[in-house]
């Protein structure tokens, strides 16, 4: 079959019949191309397809044929690798780079390309084509080859430097859609490009500039981009001081843009407006103003320099904020609310202003700007800058009972961070969330669990409604009334009462843990995520039983209870991080790091409750096992290395087991042992993973599946290292730090791609962390 | 009716500003309608046109057709009837026009739509832009030859809860006449004034009382209801509204019909409900005014200056549960008005007729007029060369005009009535162009340049007074050369054409300089004759020369070309005339201790050419 199609297919492409007359029919390039695509024709076609294609390159004149040609040739040198080294070469060798047409040889251009970027060996030959060519076919007089080319630019490995010149020469193209191709090119250089010539970087800030009054709207919200991009590596260019002035100069041109006519520039407007760092309070705080503020006024001109590209009065700041969230449009709305997330942290009274702006925006009618309103004022609270009064409450809480059930969970996930200055407040929301309860059933888990946070972050409230409905509580005659919601969220707002770090709980009336006893199932569901159903049934027991609930007394107990039992089942506070904490896209913004660190603290404290490692309780015995410990894990590496698990395996369960003997005689050291498990129990399953890493060796049994839920475990057991035990030293919070890298190499080593991306982000969070404990 | 003409010979714009609205009594309110020369008599067609109805009869005999956004057309002789018949029927006046006149205006009028070019004639080109302010107002873009404007009309740069804001392209223009109803007023967020309406309105009805909306029929209207109706929806309220017969209820037909014309959230929407399909708003019966429990009604007029409104105003009034809400604008005599300036105990309808007021006012400022900063961006965005404010108060306009110019730099004029404006125009010539000239055209051809800033202020910083900063320019356009000839059509060639063309050669500017340079009062020189130099030794002065000058120019490549040397395009050879034209007469020194070296370059490389011929002239080869 392949050889008849093949032998049809050659009389009709040979040189001699193909150049007499007849044009070659498309039927006939079709069933080349599928010779070519198809994974079984024999070698010895492919080539003979090769070497005729090649040939008839060199013969043909007709464009389109050349064009089917090129096409073909670089179809084969995706599918037959082996050929890509003879491909490349003739295509560079043809005389096609240097024709006359264009488009042509911007496709041969485009061949070699492809087929360098699928044969990492052809690279360097690619360099050696250098940007000449490229340049010279921008310089033709062709229009749409030039814009391919501009916006494909970073395909031709073209110096740096050269695309430079050549994005900015262009940003004076008549023609907009090349204008636009220009600045966009301009803008990936911005993020690529090393440059420190100071009049480099301007110049292509000022020709962005003034290309924001352009007639096209695609060329200015390009313009927008481009200007965005330089503007920050001006920023960085300039000293302290004239940092300060050249932000703020950036910010007021982009402010300018924000009245365009067009959406998109608006939106884009307002995406570069988010990105700048830092900005002058009152330029801040005349955006969220339309007239002029007086202070702004006074100072005709930004700083103190100025040239007449940056004359630009403060004006055009004037309401910047407002225009775009009494926007028509929902996404430039939903764009402003975003931007105004970087701003509050940088100013208290744009904060507050800014916030009764974001008040109003609940009252929008599209759910993705109310939602993205929530958002930034989630945002504010984790920098803790989210002061709320009482004239916004009323829409505030109407967000708890919002038919959508985003917009709902996302104003209790502000309600969990949220810090409330008084006992009417905290009221008020208790009695939001309960309505919230009653009209949406089905949110109950995560109402709880928002409850039980407010609840422990604010005790002394708590405590106090408590004691106010306790009464209500009480089983009226002889039906307890149980069956409402009210009364399960009170009995939650207790628990957290009893448990939250300021000590003001004392006065619960025990019955009412005994109550709590009775709705387990639903409140520890609810709670999951912070204690295991048993650890709360015995809290709760322990509470009812004792006249003055005597939580101090349980924590003592509570401080060993995990350990005894041997279990760690839920990983309280990883699954706690993950869920409630900050997510962990937010981390690699820099402003927010710090706060979303600030966060997490209370929720370490937390877990010292239940595990506290103090090494200066030891007793000898057990300190001076603990040194033998990672002592006798250095032996056991060079098992490891030579792949012997079963001796490995089993020195370690001695291991466990000499470490629980000493368990049940003494008390005191129980948290210094459950790190010692843990630690053991890492190095076993980093043991386990390594097996995979073992060259030459191939475990049939051991799967790529099973390496991921290794690697998994491993994880998990790493985290809680790290999270649940204090008052480590400082070597040894480096070590588990070590090891956490280590199994993120690991992970970045093997597994597929898909994980790399959450891998890497974990690296860069951890990395943070570690400058932050260093 | 005053005619001010803008002129060039081309076009002739007419602009006829006439004393509007019969509403609008006590401010100098101005109307435009701009009808291109007498020549061809068509008229464009805005909104607040309407309020020409009086000389609705002189249109009725233009022959030229009218053009009207498509819901202008629709709904202009439903507001011309009602018009009308409140002149007519209740005012008593003498009518203006008939229905009749109606009908046949109506026959003459053209639909456009938005952004939809139309060629009325040979000259004039026009074109609707989205204005907001009221269903299908627009703005208007007329171009007459190579000159353009734009009318704006009445328009909205902020959009409100069923109209989009005012949307245009940027255009070239020679003139932009605008609005300007609030030309000092900034209005901030509406966002808090809606805020507090619901909470008035919300605090009436749960207290049982009544609310009384008067509102104009169009706009208004369906805004407020539009906001009610959505609160209503998130409170779950079950309170009636209703919407008094007529006009207003005609008026929502319309608006479900031209949804398109509505901002982004109704178009939206518009699939699964139709947001002007109201939930909880039903039509008003005069039998439900004294019907017990609370209520929201909708009446028109807005400013209770009679029919249905005052009629329920009257009923209403005197109970302190109910509350009117007013609109931001009433016209002095009207009881709103009186409302509005003090708090009234008791209005005088007239001799017979007193109402006692207790009711709570709530007056509510939204208004379809783009502010002061609406305005200034839009005139900003579009950036005309000129500026004509109208339909405002003068003593504001003024305030806002004097903004425009030291602001914008942008020339502005806010004429009073009867006032002629000249406004020069745009008037291109039209030119040829030469084939080699689109050729180089199409070649890209930039080049880049450094500058110094020569602004002073920036000495201030130490370090930009050092930069430079990357300039580009694109010299195409810089090439090509504009040639008249008489009676020819003026035409672009290439600069390299030029010359061929008018058959000529090139001429060249050079300049010249003999330069002594000391050789000292050596054996040597002393024994040659008439101090000229043998040919051998010229050449090893310019060697000697040559020799010194490559030392110091280091950056420049230097030629020897046995004859001479050669810098750029500068030339050194040793004169051997003794009454060279280029030697300075006033040479100090002995023509015995000197040779001479004849300098010539053209401009171009001026300053390399004295640099180094400040060298030679130091230079002492007898030191060799």
């Amino acid at each position: 079959m392949e050889e008849r199609l093949w032998n049809h297919c050659e009389n009709t492409l040979t040189p001699s019949s193909n150049v007499a007359d007849k044009p070659l029919s498309l039927q006939t390039l079709a069933s080349v191309s599928s010779l070519i695509t198809n994974p079984s024709t024999s070698d010895p076609t492919i080539f003979a397809i090769f070497q005729t294609l090649t040939s008839s390159l060199q013969l043909s004149h007709d464009p389109l044929l050349l064009r089917h040609l090129l096409k073909l040739l670089s179809d084969l040198a995706v599918h037959r690798p082996h050929l890509s080294h003879l491909v490349f070469n003739s295509v560079r060798a043809h005389s096609l780079l240097s024709t006359d047409s264009t488009r042509l040889a911007a496709e041969s251009l485009s061949v070699l390309a492809s087929v360098a970027e699928h044969d990492r060996t052809l690279v360097s030959a690619m360099d050696e084509l250098d940007g000449d060519l490229f340049v010279s076919l921008c310089f033709r007089p062709c229009v749409s080859v030039r814009s391919w080319l501009l916006s494909n630019a970073d395909r031709f490995r073209v110096r740096p430097y050269l695309l430079l010149t050549v994005m900015l020469g262009f940003t004076k193209d008549p023609y907009p859609n090349v204008r636009r191709v220009a600045l966009d090119g301009l803008v990936k250089l911005s993020k690529s490009i090393v440059c420190d010539d100071r009049g480099v970087i301007e110049g292509c800030y000022c020709r962005a500039v003034e290309l924001l009054h352009d007639m096209e709207g695609c060329v200015r919200a390009a313009a927008i981009r481009a200007v965005s991009g330089w503007g920050q590596m001006l920023i960085v260019s300039n000293q302290d001081g004239d940092k300060t002035y050249w932000s703020d100069a950036l910010f007021v041109q982009l402010c300018s843009m924000v009245r365009d006519m067009s959406m998109e520039v608006r939106v884009e407007a307002f995406e570069a407006l988010g990105m700048v760092k830092m900005v002058s309070d009152d330029i801040l705080l005349q955006t969220l103003s339309k007239k002029v503020l007086v202070i702004l006024k006074e100072k005709k001109s930004l700083g103190h320099c100025t040239s007449k590209q940056f004359e630009i009065s403060a004006s055009s700041a004037a309401g910047a904020f407002v225009h775009g969230l009494e926007d028509e449009f929902y996404e430039v709305r939903r764009s402003a609310c975003y931007s105004m997330r970087t701003f509050p942290i940088l100013s208290d009274e744009f904060a507050g202003e800014a916030l009764n702006l974001l008040m109003d925006m609940l009252n929008d009618d599209s759910m993705v700007v109310r939602l993205q309103a929530l958002e930034t004022m989630h945002h504010m609270a984790t920098c803790d800058c989210l002061k709320v009064q009482e004239t916004h409450m009323h829409m505030f809480l109407g967000t708890l009972v919002d038919s959508d059930t985003l917009i709902r969970s996302a104003a209790r996930k502000i309600l969990r961070v949220m810090k409330l200055p008084n006992l009417e407040m905290f009221k008020s929301y208790i009695d939001g969330l309960i309505k919230n309860l009653e009209i949406y059933p089905q949110d109950e888990v995560d109402v709880f669990s928002v409850l039980f946070n407010i609840g422990r972050n604010h005790g002394k409230f708590a405590a106090c409604i408590v004691q106010e409905v306790s009464q209500e509580i009480d089983p009226r005659g002889e039906k307890l009334s149980f069956n409402s919601v009210k009364v399960a969220a009170w009995l939650v707002l207790a628990i957290s009462a009893s448990l939250s770090h300021d000590q003001h709980s004392c006065n619960i009336p025990p019955r009412i843990y005994s109550y709590a006893v009775t709705l387990l199932g639903r409140i520890s569901r609810a709670l999951s995520d912070v204690m295991n159903p048993n650890t709360l049934l015995t809290y709760l027991s322990l509470c009812s039983r004792s006249t003055s609930s005597s939580d101090t007394e349980f924590r003592k107990e509570e401080s060993f209870l995990p350990v005894i039992k041997g279990d760690i089942p839920t990983y309280a506070s990883i699954e706690m991080i993950s869920y409630s904490g900050v997510p962990l896209r937010q981390i690699s913004d820099a402003p927010s790091e710090i706060h979303s660190q600030k966060m997490w603290e209370p929720r370490e404290l937390v877990e010292t409750q239940f595990l506290e490692y103090q090494p200066e309780l030891h007793d000898e015995v057990v300190t001076k096992y603990m040194k033998l410990i990672p002592a006798n894990i250095e032996g056991v590496w060079p098992l490891i290395q030579s792949g012997c698990m079963v001796e490995v395996l089993r020195t370690f369960r001695s291991c466990k087991d000499e470490l629980t003997t000493f368990t049940t005689d003494s008390h005191g050291s129980a948290g210094a042992l459950a790190f010692m498990l843990q630690y053991i129990r890492v190095v076993k399953l980093l043991a386990k993973v390594w097996v995979h890493f073992l060259p030459e060796r191939k475990v049939c049994s051991y799967g790529m599946g099973e390496l991921h839920l290794l690697l998994g475990k491993l994880d998990r057991s790493l985290r809680e290292m790290r999270y649940r035990f204090m008052g480590l030293s400082k070597e040894e919070e480096l070590h588990v730090l070590e090891l956490i890298l280590l199994s993120c190499i690991l992970r970045l080593s093997k597994v597929e791609v898909c994980c790399h991306h959450a891998t890497l982000k974990k690296l860069s969070y951890y990395n943070f962390t570690c400058r932050i404990s260093m | 009716m005053g005619k001010g003409s803008c002129s060039t010979a081309a076009c002739t714009w007419a602009i006829s500003i006439t004393a509007a609205t019969p509403i609008s009594l006590s401010s100098p309110n101005l109307e435009i309608s701009i009808m291109p020369s007498p020549a061809s008599s068509s008229l464009i067609f805005t909104w607040t046109m309407l309020g020409l109805f009086p000389t609705l009869r002189k249109f009725v005999g233009i022959a030229g057709p009218i053009y009207m956004t498509y819901p202008t057309k629709a709904l202009a002789p439903l507001m011309l009837e009602d018009y009308r018949k409140v002149m007519v029927e209740r005012m008593g006046e003498q009518e203006q026009f008939t229905s009749d006149h109606i009908v046949e205006c109506m026959k003459k009028v053209i639909a456009v739509d938005i952004k939809q070019t139309v060629q009325v004639d040979k000259d004039l080109q026009i074109r609707a832009y989205y204005a907001g302010h009221v269903l299908g107002a627009a703005m208007f873009y007329a171009k007459v030859g190579d000159s353009a404007i734009v009318y704006t009309g009445d328009y909205n740069m902020t959009p409100d809860r069923h109209l989009g804001a005012a949307q245009i392209d940027r255009l070239q223009l020679d003139l932009v006449i605008t609005e300007s109803t609030y030309a000092t007023t900034v209005r901030d967020s509406k966002y808090a004034r809606e805020r507090e309406f619901l909470k008035a309105v919300h605090k009436c009805v749960a207290g049982g009382g009544k609310v009384l909306i008067p509102t104009f029929a169009l706009g208004r209207a369906q805004e407020l209801c539009i906001l009610l109706d959505d609160y209503w929806e998130r409170m779950n309220l079950k309170i009636p509204i209703y919407f008094s017969a007529g006009l207003t209820i005609q008026a929502n037909m319309y608006y479900k019909m031209l949804i398109s014309w509505t901002s982004q959230k109704v178009k939206q929407t518009y699939a699964s409900r139709n947001a002007f399909d109201f939930k909880n708003v039903s039509s008003f019966d005069r039998s439900l005014i004294n019907a017990p429990g609370p209520c929201v009604l909708f009446a028109t007029p807005g400013m209770i200056s009679g029919g249905f409104s005052l009629e329920v105003f009257k009923q209403w009034a005197p109970s302190e549960l109910n509350l009117v809400t007013l609109p931001g604008y009433c016209v002095a005599g009207t009881i709103g008005h009186k409302l509005m300036s003090g708090k009234p105990t008791q209005i005088v309808l007239d001799k017979d007729t007193r109402i006692d007021v207790r009711c709570q006012i709530h007056q509510l400022s939204f208004s379809p007029h783009t502010d002061a900063k609406g305005i200034m961006d839009l005139v900003k965005f579009l950036s005309p060369k000129h500026v004509i404010l109208v339909h405002g108060e003068k003593p504001k306009m003024a305030f806002l005009k004097g903004r425009i110019q030291s602001e914008l730099g942008i020339q502005c004029y806010d004429p009073a009535n009867n006032d002629t404006v000249c406004i020069p125009s745009t008037h291109y010539v039209k030119a040829g162009a030469s084939n080699a000239f689109i050729q180089s055209s199409l070649n890209p051809n930039f080049k880049f340049s450094k500058t110094i800033p020569k602004d002073k202020t920036h000495l201030v910083l130490k370090d930009t007074m050092t930069m430079s900063r990357l300039l580009v320019s694109d010299e195409r356009v810089d090439e090509g050369i504009l040639v008249m000839e008489k009676s020819k059509k003026a035409k672009v060639i290439n600069q390299d054409e030029l010359l061929p063309m008018l058959g000529k050669s090139k001429h060249e500017v050079r300049f010249a300089y003999c330069c002594p340079v000391h050789i000292g009062n050596s054996e040597g020189t002393k024994t040659l004759s008439k101090n000229r130099l043998p040919i051998s030794d010229n050449h090893s002065w310019l060697h000697m020369v040559f020799a010194k000058l490559s030392s110091e120019l280091a950056g420049e490549s230097i030629q020897d070309l046995g004859e001479h040397l050669q810098v750029e395009s500068f030339h050194v050879s040793v004169c051997l005339k003794d009454n060279c034209p280029y030697k300075t007469a006033d040479n100090p020194k002995k023509k015995s201790e000197a040779v001479f070296f004849c300098c010539k370059w053209s401009v171009a490389d001026e300053k390399l050419a004295w640099k180094v011929i400040s060298f030679m002239e130091n230079l002492d080869l007898s030191s060799i």
